[in-house]
């Protein structure tokens, strides 16, 4: 036999306090008499209950204390493990992003989020059995499945909120296949709505009640951070920002700019109720550092009130051209920014001094392992097949590709393009209704763009769009360009980095100082760092080499704190928030123990009786 | 002290007269009719001359018809003695009025009729004095009580009425009684035996049957009084009790709650009741009065019906 809640044999300290009332005499009142004569046969009445200062043999004393001995261990609820049908299965999911940090909830959201989740555990009944899950960047179970209520309430008392977005598709998916075909089963999500609609469960029929936080939306966040050379002047460099104002009245706030801490800029800004302002800092750069923003206005929610960019010196771009000459093409490549160009017939190393090659109609002796721009090359193993076409039509062309950043096909013809199918690393940026014509994607850690057509068999040099393209693709190619890009992580994701040695293990410091150690497998060429939960500054440290890389939240439906009347499965599902559940809480334990009480003061009256 | 008795119930006590249900045995001439013969002018009977009769006695018109000589008996009038056994024991300083109090004021009603009727009156008070004065107040106050106590021993005469009633306003009570010795003495004491009011509680531990069996064997007509306290029939004082009996000083616990108010009331009654029937059965008459009964009530009501007197 075990109990449930053994707490209750604190209780047995009562069984002292009862038999000490029977080892104490009773306090009598003395009281002169005519005579006793008249009392003689009522005191043979009463003297067999009168107590003595001795405990002795007492039928009172041993019912009394059997009934509290049972009251003690019924308090204990004590059982016996087996097996028992019946009994809901409730999922429990915690919003855990950063939108659940605001504090128009005393004190917080995700505070009263998991008071609602501790009631809901009160009111579970023994047989019923539940799970937690706490929903962040990434769903983390908290406790599978148990009736315990000890241990669901340390699972919720647990659980802390992350700077990170929500990613509820991920919880409501577990959430999905532990109630699927289970009768009575209940997914309860405490959260205030901010999040993108979740059109995937449009048709699931979720048994989800949706338990609301929030009273309103005063915040103001930042929700989006860049830095870029100044187009105007290449030694300064421009930091573009955008701050959203979530609440329905027009909130004025300052805006700063720090460059590794130190104070560069303040501005001023109105913004309209429910609107984004954008705002542009230029700066100068003397060093490699870290460009911070802060708003100083008080809202809500204080995570979404600062971000942080790494921000690196641009370096000169080494570009290997294999070509047989295209004058065009090493006029767009020298125009594109700080390049330094080489020309070669063809390439006879693996890895040639450069950080990305030009392959221009050309097929070369040893296949570079570096990022490559691809022109009219068809030797290689990326596609199953190579025809040709002639005269494709330009027809679609994804303007929001970096690639294709400010470029335009208008007025671009072309005589003959090889015809491939998109590979499945690839996705094509342009198109002709019979083949792609721009393929970019990701081959074995190298990033590859390949044109199907010659470009001296196009107009496309004559185009002014020509030489943005190719600056986009160095721009796109270029490693130290994507290494920076890399090191802006949002909260949540996990932070990647190539290594170029190899490394036992890696220390990270923590936004709050704290260290950590990341041991690292010697055969991998990649470090993987996915305790990001936390926005900030992250400093890592491989080998003798110091990275810095920024974790920040900048989500603007996180920043939205508006709580959610309804949440929004597709066209036709909503689950509207609900006043929380009846719950059945019992309180058979407080009237047992009232009734322990009353047991107490049953005996005390009774010696103390006085009319 | 208040007077024991108003001048209104003493003009009102005066009308009665003490009946005896049998004729006095006095030896000293009364106003009461007795089986001795002597000098009254109630005749009674003849009887044969014998020589050294008085010739005053002679009945000469029936020796003129007869020519025998007979002599004319009258009947002696004499007194009728009224013994009041009094308790003055600690258990009658009990009650609010006390017991003691109301018991003075029935022995002095009794006292006075008796008086009135030329009887002598008799108050046997008990215990005696028997402890010893600390202080000289003490002392004057005892040794005028043992004058009163014996100046009570035989009182006679109407004009007697005020030292009697002053006598009986110095007795104090005190001390523990033993009931039955004190009515065996008393009943052995008496010259002769006539009417007895037992003025007491009765609450003796060692009984009271023998006390008056003495009495009544001894040839008084026995009118048993019994004087409770109020508190006594309804007690209020409730619960853990350490009881001291004030008399022997034996104490007694006892838990006592409203709701054994019945179960006591029952014990007192059956008590009472124990008495009244040992009394009847022996041709006594029983009286029950609280300390608080209007006065009247027993002396003018119940004592005329039970023909004490009249």
């Amino acid at each position: 036999m075990r109990f449930l809640a053994p707490a209750a044999f604190f209780f047995a300290a009562a069984i002292p306090v009862v038999i000490l009332f029977y080892l104490l005499k009773r306090k009598r009142v003395v009281r002169l008499v005519s005579s006793t004569l008249l009392w003689q046969k009522f005191l043979a009445e009463t003297q067999a209950s009168a107590p003595f200062q001795r405990l002795r043999h007492n039928w009172l004393l041993i019912l009394q204390l059997l009934m509290l001995a049972l009251a003690i261990l019924a308090l204990a609820r004590p059982y016996f493990s087996g097996h028992l049908s019946g009994g809901n299965l409730q999922v429990v999911i915690l919003d855990a992003s950063a939108s659940m940090q605001s504090t128009d909830e005393a004190p917080s959201r995700f505070e009263k989020a998991r008071a609602g989740a501790l009631k809901l555990v009160d009111g579970l009944r023994d047989t019923d059995r539940m799970v937690v899950l706490l929903a962040g960047a990434n769903t983390e179970v908290k406790q599978s499945e148990t009736s315990e209520k000890s241990l669901l309430r340390r699972a919720i008392q647990s659980s802390t909120a992350t700077d990170s977005p929500t990613r509820l598709n991920e919880a409501l998916k577990m959430a999905d296949s532990l109630t699927r075909d289970k009768t009575g089963a209940e997914i309860h999500l405490f959260s205030d709505g901010a999040m993108p609609a979740l059109s995937e469960f449009e048709n699931k029929a979720l048994p989800l009640t949706y338990h609301r936080v929030g009273q309103r939306a005063n915040n103001l966040g930042i929700v989006s951070l860049d830095v870029r050379p100044n187009p105007e002047d290449a030694s300064q460099r421009a930091i573009f920002t955008s701050v959203a104002n979530a609440s329905p009245e027009e909130q004025k706030t300052e805006i700063e700019l720090r460059f590794d801490d130190q104070l560069i800029e303040t501005k001023s800004l109105t913004i309209p109720p429910t609107n984004t302002a954008p705002v542009v800092f230029l700066a100068a750069q003397p060093r490699d550092g870290v460009f911070s923003v802060r708003i100083t206005a008080k809202d809500d929610l204080a995570v979404d009130n600062r971000a942080s960019i790494v921000s690196l010196l641009p370096q000169p771009v080494r570009v290997l051209l294999v070509s047989r000459g295209n004058k065009f093409l090493e006029k767009a490549l020298k125009a594109a920014g700080k390049v330094e160009l080489t020309v070669a017939a063809d390439v006879t190393e693996e890895r040639p001094f450069a950080d990305l090659v030009v392959l221009d109609d050309v097929t070369p002796t040893v296949w570079p392992a570096l990022n490559v721009l691809a022109i009219h090359t068809m030797g290689t193993n990326w596609f199953n097949s190579v025809g040709s076409v002639e005269g494709p039509a330009i027809v679609d062309w994804k303007s929001t590709h970096p690639l294709l950043r400010f470029v335009s096909f208008d007025n671009v013809a072309i005589a003959k393009t090889l015809a491939v199918k998109t590979p499945t690393w690839a996705v094509a940026v342009a198109d002709s209704p019979q083949t792609p014509l721009i393929l970019a994607g990701e081959l074995a850690r190298r990033r590859i763009v390949w044109l199907g057509f010659d470009t001296l068999e196009s107009t496309w040099p004559l185009r002014v769009s020509f030489p943005i393209f190719i600056a986009n693709a160095v721009d796109w190619l270029n490693p130290a360009a994507i290494q920076a890009a890399q090191l802006l992580v949002k909260a949540g994701e996990p932070f990647r980095q190539t290594l170029a040695e190899t490394v036992k293990s890696t220390e990270i410091t923590l936004p709050d100082g704290s260290r950590k150690t990341v041991a690292l497998n010697p055969a991998s060429h990649e470090l993987v760092f996915g305790d990001t939960a936390k926005q900030g500054v992250y400093h890592l440290n491989v080998g003798t080499n110091q990275t810095v890389f920024c974790v920040d939240l900048l989500d603007s439906a996180e920043t939205d704190t508006h709580p959610r009347a309804e949440l929004n499965f597709g066209k036709f599902g909503n689950v509207a928030a609900t006043t929380m559940r009846r719950a059945n809480l019992e309180i058979w334990r407080w009237i047992a123990a009232i009734g322990l009480v009353v047991l107490m003061f049953e005996w005390w009256y009774y010696h103390r009786r006085t009319a | 002290m208040p007077s024991l008795l108003t001048p209104e119930l003493l003009r009102r006590l005066e009308q009665f007269q003490l009946l005896a249900q049998r004729r006095a045995k006095s030896s000293a001439k009364g106003e009461r009719r007795s089986k001795a013969r002597g000098q009254s002018v109630e005749f009674a009977d003849y009887r044969n001359y014998v020589s050294g009769d008085d010739f005053r006695y002679l009945d000469w018109n029936l020796y003129g018809r007869l020519d025998r000589l007979f002599l004319k008996l009258y009947e002696e009038e004499r007194e009728l003695p009224v013994t009041v056994f009094l308790d003055a024991s600690e258990s009658m300083t009990f009650g609010e009025p006390r017991k003691f109090d109301f018991a003075r004021q029935v022995a002095a009603a009794v006292g006075y009729v008796a008086l009135c009727g030329f009887d002598r009156v008799s108050v046997v008070i008990f215990p005696d004095v028997t402890s010893e004065p600390a202080t000289d107040a003490e002392r004057r106050a005892q040794s005028s009580e043992l004058a009163a106590r014996g100046a009570l021993r035989a009182v006679r005469g109407r004009r007697s009425a005020l030292e009697f009633f002053q006598n009986i306003n110095q007795l104090t009570a005190r001390g523990a009684t033993s009931f039955n010795e004190a009515l065996r003495r008393g009943a052995l004491q008496a010259r002769q035996a006539g009417v007895a009011v037992v003025l007491s509680d009765f609450l003796d531990p060692a009984g009271y049957e023998a006390g008056l069996t003495a009495l009544v064997g001894r040839g008084f007509q026995v009118n048993a009084v019994q004087i409770l306290a109020p508190d006594e029939l309804n007690p209020a004082t409730y619960g853990d009790l350490r009881l001291i009996d004030s008399e022997t000083g034996a104490q007694q616990e006892v838990t006592f709650g409203k709701y054994r108010l019945n179960t006591y009331r029952q014990t007192v009654q059956n008590f009472c009741q124990r008495l009244r029937e040992y009394c009847s059965s022996r041709g006594m008459n029983f009286f029950m009065a609280a300390s608080d009964t209007p006065l009247e009530e027993l002396l003018l009501k119940q004592l005329r019906e039970a023909e004490v007197w009249g």
